[in-house]
């Protein structure tokens, strides 16, 4: 009787530390994968970040490049475009008692000089958008809509609540306009519209570019899947990644396609804005 | 109506034993239920489930007439291996293991048959029938290994993303308790179920069915988180 007693209890405690072993062994599956789900988690969140601060930098160097091109442009094409249109003219008045024919082709090099130095000016705002450090995103676009109508037939309107808003940071406000560039270029290029209308609002919290056409409309996955053709829609993705935005496409049953972008709102710290070419504009210290 | 007497009275006097055997019908209802059956390892614990109950409640109706059930028993540790080991078979992904799966089940079947006729000298005998010896000692060693290999998979892999969703761990885990607190019962209950001079171990007798079904209760949980959309993600 003392012997089954004793083994009784033998086996008792034995089970009872098999079952304790085994209960550990269950909780210790269990936190063991949560904490490498939350360190796998870590890890692509860091990796995300990485990616997004490439993205950033390509993008800085981006409109570094843009600014310093433009800059070029400006201080020595430009420059010396104007100095060529001087010395024409007073070449031209050297040459007005010379006959018909050099007066006229000194007028056509006038002419040719003249519309390159509007080129050239041109091709600088298009490279940087002064208008917009300058006096921000409504009326960046809305120089953006006049210069597009001028050589267009096509009615583009902008809607903006702006006025009483605070400026946003350069990069939210570059980052709109840029995705407000490749949306109006999109639907110019490939929607066969014949009205383009903008929307842009500010609230406390979010800023709304809401980009609306009547033409063809499009299927924004299919246009993604395809490598070329998707390349402007991913542009606009990753810039949006930057600034925390999103963009949402819809395609109504009226017709057309509707893109409907959404940035937190990230307000300018008080400064002036960056010159064309910083480096150009350092004086030296002596 | 003496029959269902007899019944009654016998899940009165032995209501922990009787749990063990109609909780069954929970995880059964269940799988029919979510559809769980879909996934073949779930398929193959529908069938143990089945077997078990058809066993347990032969085995009751014999207890109730006080006639040794024990031969139906020993029969159902083989089926039951090969059921719930098979089980692994499907999940581990390992094919080591998966070959040692099955060299197992047959292994296992042959040793059990041979534990059969080893503890019973006369196989005819059916009212001195006793328990096999070595075969559930056995058996609870290699379950519990599949069982532990199939968590250093998961752990190893991280493919699953949370477990506490993911029902074979449920499963997995009911099995593990309820072979953890029988391996150590499981030497002994040829020595304690036997129809004379058996060995009294009081309340470690029950241990076995108390975890029996607190394991059917798992696989009712296991089984309760099973949707077939989350089947089709595997």
């Amino acid at each position: 009787m003392q012997n089954s007693d004793g083994l009784t209890w033998a086996i008792l405690i034995a089970t009872l530390a098999m079952l304790m072993m085994a209960f550990f062994v269950i909780l210790f599956i269990v936190f063991y994968q949560k904490r490498q789900l939350h360190q796998e988690k870590k890890l692509h969140e860091i990796e995300k970040d990485y990616q997004r601060l490439l993205l950033d930098t390509a993008l800085n160097s981006e409109e570094t490049e843009r600014r310093r091109i433009a800059q070029d442009l400006h201080d020595d094409i430009g420059t010396m475009l104007s100095l060529t249109k001087l010395s024409l003219n007073q070449l031209s008045k050297l040459v007005a008692d010379s006959g018909i024919k050099e007066d006229q082709i000194m007028r056509k090099s006038q002419a040719l000089v003249e519309e390159t130095i509007l080129h050239v000016r041109r091709i600088t705002r298009d490279l940087v958008p002064t208008t917009l450090e300058r006096f921000g995103l409504a009326a960046a676009i809305e120089e953006f809509i006049n210069k597009l109508d001028n050589s267009k037939d096509l009615k583009i309107s902008l809607i903006s609540n702006t006025e009483d808003s605070p400026r946003q940071s350069q990069k939210t406000e570059l980052t709109i306009y840029r995705i407000m560039q490749e949306l109006v270029n999109n639907s110019i290029r490939h929607s066969q519209c014949s009205m383009i209308e903008i929307n842009l609002h500010v609230n406390s919290t979010i800023i709304e570019l809401q980009v609306t056409d009547d033409g063809i409309g499009f299927e924004p996955d299919a246009i993604k899947d395809n490598n070329l053709t998707g390349l402007g829609l991913l542009g606009i993705e990753s810039r949006l990644a930057i600034v925390d935005g999103t963009i949402n496409y819809e395609k109504p049953k009226m017709g057309g396609s509707k893109a409907l972008a959404l940035v937190p709102v990230a307000p300018a710290i008080d400064s002036k804005p960056e010159p064309l070419h910083p480096f150009r504009r350092q004086r030296v210290k002596i | 109506m003496v029959l269902i007497e007899s019944y009654i009275t016998f899940i009165h006097n032995h209501l922990i034993v009787c749990l063990a055997v109609f909780v069954t019908i929970i995880p059964l209802f269940l799988i029919l239920y979510r559809k769980a059956n879909v996934d073949p390892s779930f398929y193959l614990l529908q069938i143990y489930l089945i077997t078990k109950l058809i066993i347990d409640l032969i085995m009751f109706h014999y207890a109730t007439q006080r006639t040794n059930n024990l031969m139906y028993y020993n029969l159902s540790i083989p089926l039951r291996y090969a059921l719930l080991s098979g089980m692994f078979y499907y999940k581990i992904e390992s094919a080591v293991y998966k070959r040692g799966i099955i060299y197992s089940i047959i292994g296992f079947v042959i040793f059990s048959i041979w534990d059969i006729f080893y503890s019973n000298p006369d196989i005819k005998d059916l009212h001195n029938h006793s328990m096999v010896a070595y075969a559930t000692t056995v058996e609870c060693l290699l379950l519990l290994f599949w069982i532990l290999a199939y968590f250093y998979e998961i752990i190893r892999m991280l493919k699953i993303p949370n477990l506490l969703t993911f029902p074979f761990f449920w499963v997995c885990s009911g099995l593990l308790l309820y072979y953890s607190s029988f391996i150590f019962i499981a030497p002994i209950l040829h020595y304690t179920e036997k129809w004379e001079n058996p060995l009294y171990i009081g309340f470690l007798n029950l241990v076995p069915y108390i975890f029996e079904t607190l394991c059917l209760l798992f696989f009712s949980i296991g089984v309760w988180i099973f949707s077939i959309r989350y089947y089709a993600k595997q």
